[in-house]
């Protein structure tokens, strides 16, 4: 079904190759230049933005491999990148550790802390679960404000660049491709993840956990593996984020953060790996255009009220969860696939 | 002494908003499976509604207040017809979801309306102290508590005798049976959406009527009414009534006394606290049915 006409799959590698055409390879080529060339033309402000894409796709793709592959649903996943990132920020600035070793930390200690609190998703499922990562965030967050003898009085406010072997990347165009080589990494990690031993129990553990477990997969293992990989990306995009924005506060890991999170998932489609990557970019594609577009309706109207700027992107957000949930609730990666078909059959599409 | 006994008064009356927002949820989830996480949003709305109609609208109190009333009604119907209803059937993946879609909704429109962080009601109790012993106590804490104590024994009193509460127990027990026997389920939803809305903006009113109208902080209260939930049980009114005074309590005395030794502030997580080690060791409960899945 998913393969173009005339096109069959004649040994095991070829049907589980990700890759099959040749248009396949020169298009994925023809992305990944655009990609890498990317700095040449686009200005600061914009790498900035695909910097922040890059750094949100990575801790959603961990989200999306503990919510929409394994199906325990988090409503803290902020909470476990503030771990990562006040790790990394800490373990650099405090201890003179190199980037690249405060990185691993930072997942590490994520990863760590989330499998603390996932173990009650042994014992409960479902809404029980989502109230206690919402109860972790909470506990996470006010740690951090109130341990300051190590997590400063109001954060951390001179992270040091990231340097790798000695070079500061302290330019946006630097930080990109530091952070789009990792988004890369973490995006074609979880592509195979899902295809292995771990990422089918996962999937038949959210499909049916009585069921997984009389097939004889240990959920007490899966479980925490599934919140110790989701946390430990997070905890790797925290460290990217600090050490790009080379300041952190409790502020940037809010409670809305998390439920965003959750939502860009449900916005791209749970438990697939393009999901992810195009409910980000059109979570934060309309964040920016509303910042952009804001400013703009405010002086073309005086009269509007005096807090739209603020709160027309929540606003915004909100809805078009609401909207994906009832109208498509398999989310863009559905649509793109239709178009895939679409595209592949014409014109004959019967 | 003087102190545990402040602690003790204060502890009550916070609790029993707890409750109040707890019961909101507990109807909702009771009645239509649905996980309400936008109850602190809801708290939030008609807190600044109310703060609208009092301040802004300058309506005296008895006029006010039952306006907020209306608008909660309001509320809960339109989000129970345009967001919840077209999902019944769905994953509770889904139905937590369009919760939190609405909680950031809410909280947009909110910034929108009223964009000032702060605010504060004209006072709607007495104001001068009391004295009980040694201890000084603020009268409207007093007031706050009678007033949900009459309101939970109305509840009662409606669950067990009105026609519609007794709809509503008999949709909670099972959908199908009620459906057949001619009780509109769908309308039993957007009346428990209703329920909700007032109960949380009758929680708002008393949080913000003691303290001042803010925004992360009244999200905060509606959030740690889950504590309430889970200590009481997901599926009992009795639950969400005792255990909202025993969280409150937690939080005032344990906060009070633990601030000494513990950082400052700490009363802040203990409702949090508490789901994490009930979550852990009893997940059903005080008093919710224990049939809940072990997997």
């Amino acid at each position: 079904m998913s393969l173009p006409t005339g096109i069959r799959n004649y040994t095991y590698a070829e049907d589980m190759a990700i890759l099959r055409t040749r248009t396949h390879w020169v298009l994925l080529g023809v992305f990944l230049l655009l990609l890498f060339t990317a700095p040449l033309y686009l200005n600061d402000h914009w790498l900035g933005i695909v910097n922040r894409i890059g750094i949100t796709i990575i801790a959603v793709t961990g989200l999306n491999i503990l919510t929409g592959y394994c199906g325990q649903l988090s409503i803290g996943h902020a909470g476990f990148m503030a771990v990562g990132a006040y790790t990394s920020a800490v373990l650099t600035d405090r201890l003179g550790l190199p980037f690249l070793a405060s990185l691993i930390f930072a997942g590490l200690s994520a990863g760590l802390i989330g499998m603390v609190f996932g173990m009650p998703s042994l014992r409960v499922k479902g809404f029980y679960l989502a109230i206690t990562t919402i109860a972790a965030q909470f506990i996470i967050i006010w740690i951090i404000e109130h341990w300051t003898e190590v997590t400063g009085p109001n954060g951390i406010m001179d992270v040091s660049p990231a340097s790798i072997g000695g070079i500061a990347l302290k330019t946006p165009a630097s930080e990109f491709y530091l952070i789009l080589a990792i988004t890369i990494l973490t995006v074609y990690g979880a592509k195979n993840l899902a295809r292995t031993k771990v990422g089918r129990a996962f999937v038949a553990i959210r499909d049916n956990d009585l069921a997984a477990e009389v097939m004889g997969i240990n959920l007490f293992r899966y479980k925490l593996t599934a919140f110790f990989i989701g946390c430990f990306l997070a905890g790797l995009a925290g460290s990217l984020m600090a050490h790009t924005s080379r300041s952190i506060s409790p502020d940037y890991f809010q409670f809305k953060d998390s439920i965003l999170y959750v939502g860009m998932i449900i916005i791209g489609g749970l438990g697939t790996t393009t999901g992810p990557i195009l409910g980000v970019v059109f979570i934060r594609l309309i964040d920016e255009f509303v910042t952009q577009l804001s400013p703009t309706l405010q002086t073309a109207f005086p009269n509007l009220l005096p807090g739209f700027t603020s709160g027309i992107a929540p606003m915004i957000f909100g809805l078009v969860i609401i909207l994906f949930l009832i109208f498509e609730p398999r989310g863009l990666e559905h649509r793109w696939q239709l178009f895939k078909a679409a595209y592949r059959n014409w014109p004959f599409s019967y | 002494m003087t102190e545990l006994m402040q602690y003790t008064i204060t502890g009550l009356s916070l609790g029993m908003v707890y409750s109040l927002i707890a019961l909101g949820f507990v109807l909702i989830w009771k009645s239509s499976g649905v996980a309400n996480l936008a109850i602190g949003q809801l708290v939030l709305f008609s807190s600044w509604f109310t703060y609208g109609m009092l301040v802004q609208a300058g309506l005296p109190p008895w006029l006010g207040i039952p306006l907020v009333i209306i608008f909660a009604l309001m509320l809960g119907w339109s989000v129970e017809r345009l967001a919840l209803r077209p999902l019944i059937g769905q994953p509770i993946l889904s139905l937590i979801a369009v919760t939190l879609g609405l909680a950031y909704f809410i909280e947009g429109l909110v910034g929108i309306i009223w964009p000032k962080s702060l605010a504060s009601l004209p006072p709607l109790f007495p104001q001068e102290p009391l004295r009980i012993g040694s201890a000084v106590i603020r009268q409207e804490f007093l007031w706050a508590a009678v007033i949900s104590i009459v309101l939970f024994v109305l509840l009662s009193i409606f669950f067990k005798y009105h026609r519609m509460g007794i709809a509503m127990r008999a949709t909670a027990d099972d959908q199908k049976a009620v459906q057949a026997c001619g009780i509109p389920v769908t309308r039993i939803f957007s009346q428990s959406w209703m329920f909700a809305c007032v109960l949380a903006a009758v929680g708002g009113i008393r949080i913000s009527s003691i303290g001042n109208i803010s925004k992360a902080p009244l999200v905060e209260m509606g959030l740690k009414a889950f504590s309430v939930v889970i200590l009481g049980g997901l599926d009992s009114f009795l639950g969400a009534i005792i255990a909202g005074p025993i969280i409150g309590l937690a939080e005032t005395i344990g906060g009070g006394y633990l601030s000494k030794v513990a950082w400052e502030g700490v009363r802040e997580v203990i409702p949090f606290l508490i789901i994490i080690i009930v979550m852990i060791f009893k997940p059903y409960g005080l008093f919710g049915e224990k049939r809940i899945e072990r997997v």
